[in-house]
Formats: C-alpha cells, sequence, structure tokens
C-alpha cells in the first residue's frame, strides 16, 4: 500500500520566523503516528498543512490529494479534532448528529447514538452547559462515527481529567482504530499515549528529528542503570545523556548493540518521554 | 442540495432568538396593542379619509359606495400596517450578516465547520441565502399575517358601531392581489440588498475584531476624510453622490423599499401619492411599478455586480484564512 501522507521539503514561514523548515516525511496507512516536539517546533503547521487550513511551500500529498486543492473532496476521507473548545456554544446534542449526518457522506448515525448512551449526554443538552469532558465526548462521537482514512488529533485530551483522557483513548483504540485507519496525534502528554502509537516523529525547529516505528525504537535505543563501577566504561560508548536516579547513573544509549551494554547494569527500553527530552536537549538554550 | 439545507437549519439553529423569537414576539405585541385599543377604546372613534368625505367611526350609516371605497383602500394598503416588522427585519438582517462569518472565528468554532466535507463556497451562499430570501420571506408572510389580523381588529370595531366590512374584504380580490404583488417584489429586494449583505459578510469574513467599527465606521470615516479633502485641498468629489452611491448602498439597502432613494423611480410615487386622494389604489400600483422599474436601472445592477464580488471575496477569505 502506498503511503497515506508524503511530506516533501515542507516550508512555512510566519514573519520572520520559520515554522517548517524543509520538513520530510512519510505516514503509512493503519499506524498510529505519535508527531512530538516541543512547543513552537512546527506541530501544529504540519498538522494544519495536511488539513490544508494553512499554505505552504513544497510537495505534500494527504490520501493522493493536495491539500491546498482538493480540500473540499479530501474531507470526506480525514477527520480532526483540532482542540477541545471548538464546537459551537448553541449546539445541542441531537443537532449536532443531525448535522453531521446530513452533510457527511460516512457518518454513522447508529454508532454515533450508541457511543453517547453510554455518556451522560442527553439529545437537548447544548454544549455551553456541557463540561469540558462532554464535549470531547460528544466531539469524539460525532468523529468516531465518521468511517474516515486519516484521523488527526491536536492535543484533543488538553484541559481533561486523567479518567476522560483514559477513556478516549481507550475508545479510540477499541472503537475506532483498525488497518484501513491511520491516526496522527500530537500531545504534550506523551506518558499516555505512548503505549498506543505505532510509529513516532520527533519534530524541532520545523524539521523532523526521528521517524522510526516503536519496534525500531526498541532496537535502536537502549537505557541502561549503570552500576558505579562501570560508569568510565559506559562513558566511554557515548551515552546520548545521562541523569541520576537513586545514586545510580541511568544511561541512554543510541545504536549500541544491547550485547555490548549488557555488562555495564540493567537494561531496559527507554520511555518515548525519555528519548524526547534527551533528543530535544538544547532546544530551549 | 442536502448539505444546503443542513447549513440553512444551522443557520436556523444558531439564530433562532433574533431572526425567529424576535419578529413573533414583535407580531404578538402589535396584535395585542391593538386589541387592548380595541376593547379599551370602545368608545373612541376613528375615521378614515375617502374621496367622498370622510367617514368616521361613530357614523352608522354608510353607502354601499363608501363602503366599497373604504374596503378597496384597506384592500392595498393594510400590509403599511407591518412596517415596524419590516424595520426589525431591516436590522435583524443587518447584524445577522455582519456576526456570522466573524462569530465563527470569534467562538473558534470554524474548525469544527472545516472539518467537515462542505464547501466554504456552500457555506458563505447559505449565509446570503439566509439574510436576502429566507428572512426576507419569512418576514413578509409574518408582516402580511399580522396586518391581515390588525385590520380584522379594526373592521371589528367599526363593526360595533356600524357596517361589518369583514366578508366584503375579505372576499374581495383585492386583499390577495396585495398580498402577492408584495411577495413578488421580493426578487427586487434581493437585487437591491446585495450590496450590504455582501459588503457585511465580506467584511465579516475579514476583520479580525470589532466588526462593527470596520463595517459601519470604514465607509462614514473614508467619506469624512474625503469631505475633509474636499474643503482643505480642493477635491473636486462629490461627497454627496459618494453617500448616494456608495455608502448608504453599502449600509442601508437592506432596508425593505430603500430604492426608492434613487430619484427616478421616486419621482413617480410622489406623483401618484399627490393624486391619492382621487384615487387611492394608484398610489399603492405606483409603489409596485416602480420597484419593478429598480430592475431597470443600471444603479441596482452594478450594485449586484458588487454584491456578488464581495461575496466572493467572503468565500475567497475563508478559504484561505490562516487562524493563529
Amino acid at each position: 500500500m502506498s503511503a497515506v501522507i508524503t511530506a516533501r521539503g515542507l516550508t512555512k514561514r510566519y514573519g520572520k520566523r520559520t515554522a517548517l523548515d524543509g520538513t520530510s516525511f512519510e505516514i503509512q496507512p493503519g499506524r498510529i503516528v505519535g508527531l512530538i516536539g516541543p512547543n513552537g517546533s512546527g506541530k501544529t503547521t504540519t498538522l494544519k498543512a495536511i488539513l490544508g487550513l494553512c499554505r505552504f511551500d513544497g510537495e505534500l500529498s494527504v490520501l493522493g490529494m493536495d491539500p491546498r486543492k482538493q480540500r473540499d473532496a479530501l474531507m470526506n476521507d480525514v477527520c480532526f479534532i483540532a482542540d477541545v473548545a471548538i464546537l459551537p456554544r448553541w449546539l445541542k446534542v441531537k443537532d449536532a448528529i443531525d448535522f453531521v449526518a446530513g452533510v457527511h457522506p460516512r457518518f454513522d448515525r447508529d454508532k454515533a447514538e450508541r457511543y453517547l448512551a453510554n455518556t451522560k449526554l442527553t439529545p437537548n443538552l447544548r454544549v455551553k452547559s456541557m463540561s469540558k469532558g462532554m464535549i470531547v465526548q460528544l466531539h469524539l462521537a460525532l468523529v468516531m462515527a465518521i468511517d474516515a482514512k486519516l484521523l488527526v488529533l491536536d492535543e484533543p485530551t488538553l484541559g481533561l481529567d486523567i479518567m476522560y483522557r483514559k477513556q478516549f483513548y481507550q475508545h479510540l483504540l477499541e472503537d475506532y482504530f483498525d488497518e484501513n485507519k491511520t491516526i496522527v496525534i500530537t500531545t504534550h502528554q506523551i506518558e499516555e499515549v505512548e503505549h498506543i502509537l505505532t510509529d513516532l516523529l520527533f519534530i524541532r525547529d520545523g524539521r523532523i528529528t526521528l521517524a522510526a516505528s516503536m519496534d525500531e525504537i526498541g532496537e535502536r535505543y537502549t537505557e541502561v542503570m549503570v552500576e558505579p563501577q562501570q560508569a568510565a566504561a559506559a562513558n566511554a560508548l557515548q551515552p546520548m545523556t545521562q541523569r541520576t536516579v537513586f545514586g545510580k547513573s541511568i544511561m541512554l544509549f543510541d545504536g549500541v548493540p544491547r550485547q555490548q551494554l549488557q555488562n555495564l547494569g540493567e537494561l531496559r527500553t527507554p520511555s518515548v518521554a525519555d528519548l524526547f527530552v534527551a533528543s530535544m536537549k538544547g532546544s530551549y538554550e | 442540495m442536502k448539505t444546503m439545507q443542513w447549513l440553512i437549519r444551522r443557520e436556523y439553529w444558531e439564530n433562532k432568538g433574533s431572526l425567529v423569537v424576535v419578529p413573533l414576539v414583535l407580531a404578538a405585541l402589535m396584535v395585542l396593542f391593538t386589541a387592548v385599543m380595541a376593547v379599551k377604546g370602545q368608545n373612541a372613534t376613528f375615521t378614515i379619509n375617502t374621496p367622498d368625505g370622510a367617514v368616521s367611526s361613530a357614523d352608522v350609516l354608510m353607502g354601499a359606495r363608501q363602503q366599497r371605497v373604504v374596503t378597496d383602500v384597506m384592500a392595498t394598503a393594510y400590509p403599511l400596517v407591518a412596517a415596524p416588522l419590516y424595520v426589525a427585519m431591516a436590522f435583524s438582517v443587518f447584524f445577522y450578516c455582519m456576526g456570522s462569518l466573524y462569530g465563527e472565528r470569534r467562538d473558534r468554532s470554524l474548525l469544527f465547520w472545516k472539518s467537515l466535507p462542505v464547501s466554504d463556497t456552500a457555506t458563505v451562499l447559505s449565509k446570503a441565502a439566509l439574510a436576502l430570501l429566507l428572512i426576507p420571506l419569512g418576514t413578509l408572510v409574518l408582516g402580511l399575517a399580522t396586518a391581515i389580523v390588525i385590520t380584522m381588529i379594526g373592521l371589528g370595531v367599526l363593526a360595533m358601531n356600524g357596517p361589518n366590512l369583514v366578508p366584503q374584504l375579505l372576499g374581495s380580490g383585492q386583499l390577495w392581489l396585495t398580498a402577492v404583488k408584495l411577495v413578488s417584489l421580493l426578487p427586487v429586494y434581493m437585487l437591491w440588498a446585495l450590496p450590504t449583505v455582501g459588503w457585511l459578510l465580506m467584511v465579516s469574513s475579514w476583520a479580525r475584531s470589532k466588526v462593527f467599527l470596520w463595517a459601519v465606521g470604514a465607509p462614514l470615516i473614508t467619506a469624512a476624510l474625503l469631505a475633509w479633502a474636499n474643503k482643505m485641498g480642493g477635491l473636486a468629489i462629490d461627497v454627496e453622490w459618494l453617500f448616494q452611491n456608495v455608502i448608504s448602498r453599502l449600509l442601508i439597502s437592506v432596508v425593505p423599499g430603500s430604492w426608492f432613494t434613487v430619484e427616478s423611480l421616486h419621482v413617480a410615487v410622489e406623483n401618484a401619492g399627490r393624486a391619492s386622494g382621487r384615487d387611492p389604489t394608484g398610489a399603492l400600483d405606483a409603489i409596485y411599478m416602480q420597484s419593478w422599474a429598480a430592475l431597470g436601472t443600471v444603479h441596482l445592477w452594478l450594485g449586484v455586480l458588487a454584491g456578488a464580488a464581495m461575496i466572493g471575496v467572503a468565500i475567497w477569505m475563508r478559504q484561505r484564512r490562516e487562524e493563529t
């Protein structure tokens, strides 16, 4: 199967600031990709480019279409949740369902209603009298009932409590995702999404600094809890970072074979968050 | 087409208060007010001037000819009773257009609407359709109904003191013909109001904040500056012309009947108005004829072109604008 998204040399400037600096990447179908980067690294701009919400230079193909020119057609197969608070305040639950059912050819009303039946949302409830979590539940119900090929989530759980956040990702995985769909997520809450991601894209200063599947990451990066007496030997292998926890050094290695590391101490696969912090070192300096 | 129907329903959900509830309440109040006056003013008299002399409700006697004339006048002029509704409509359309494309950006629901397969063209056109067709049509129907009810109440008062003209009025073809004539003016209104609707939609899609200031202030300040430049620098700009042909077209063309500001149109109506003593229905006929004659003016069609272009810009802005 060909890639869902192919980007080549995306460039975008806001005045003097460069948001995207020749960004290139590919996203394959059936993957859940985390697009992760510090604030101002170009995450949201990348997503906006994919969704045809901003102009840019470079080549970009989403589901074989150019989002700059074929946005209306593209939206039949692409869905997105851009932020939590974007449902209009006057909208009622039942009107929201009627409207999306009316304009979207791929909307499955039963599915949305089944999902809503498990929430506290009632048909006549308006968005303005909902809590933030309930608004996201409604939005998710609408989006999950659309049989889209690509779902883009930009900080979808911002401002939600842990219960709603867990529930959100659980539903996404259980009720929505399948091998024909592709999900792209940006979030700062890396810990909560890392177990559902299949691929990682790290972005920094408008460039992709890492593009790998989670399996590749497990093979390539190793974290070692270095025994004190092995510290010199470990340092010789040039760790990406090291930090100290309870008197023990924890070092992160990139591309060093595990056989070579296992004598130094206990090995484990680094968390995405640790990897992220290590690879973004210096980005605020 | 199905999408358009849902877009219009969406506008209805969002603006039910100002576009539906307000006119209904206003109409109800007008009827109520009339009814209260009819009941409380049992002994009051009213006078209708006719070519055959004044008819007062205190007089219980009316000749058949007088009755016919009174019925004719009423059957022709009754829509005027609903004037407050038409004025209110002009305000609703104005503020509806001004807020529509700005509101969705302000509450950030724009991104939700944009996540659905609905084109910017369809969205903007749905708002224009509401402003130009559905709101005026609804107001017209409501206005006619209200005017008939109020007229009937008036005739009821008359019937208590004299002849009962209700059956005669309802049976006169003129009553219904007037309604049809009025509704038939809708296309004139649509074309005439287009530049104002286009201007407001354009400002609404473009202004980052303070839409009212841009929509109303910008044209007025421009005019003031030009007037000042005229005085100071002796520029040969005809500010009055500018007001009549540009600024008023951007701001007040949503007022029904505002096409009579065009001189060639209102002169004939005024003449007919002066003759209305002899021919009461003639003045109203002149209004209809001259309204249709507006379609023959270059003025109207230039406005249509400008309005369509500004709606085009509004669509383009909604497509291209980037929210940061």
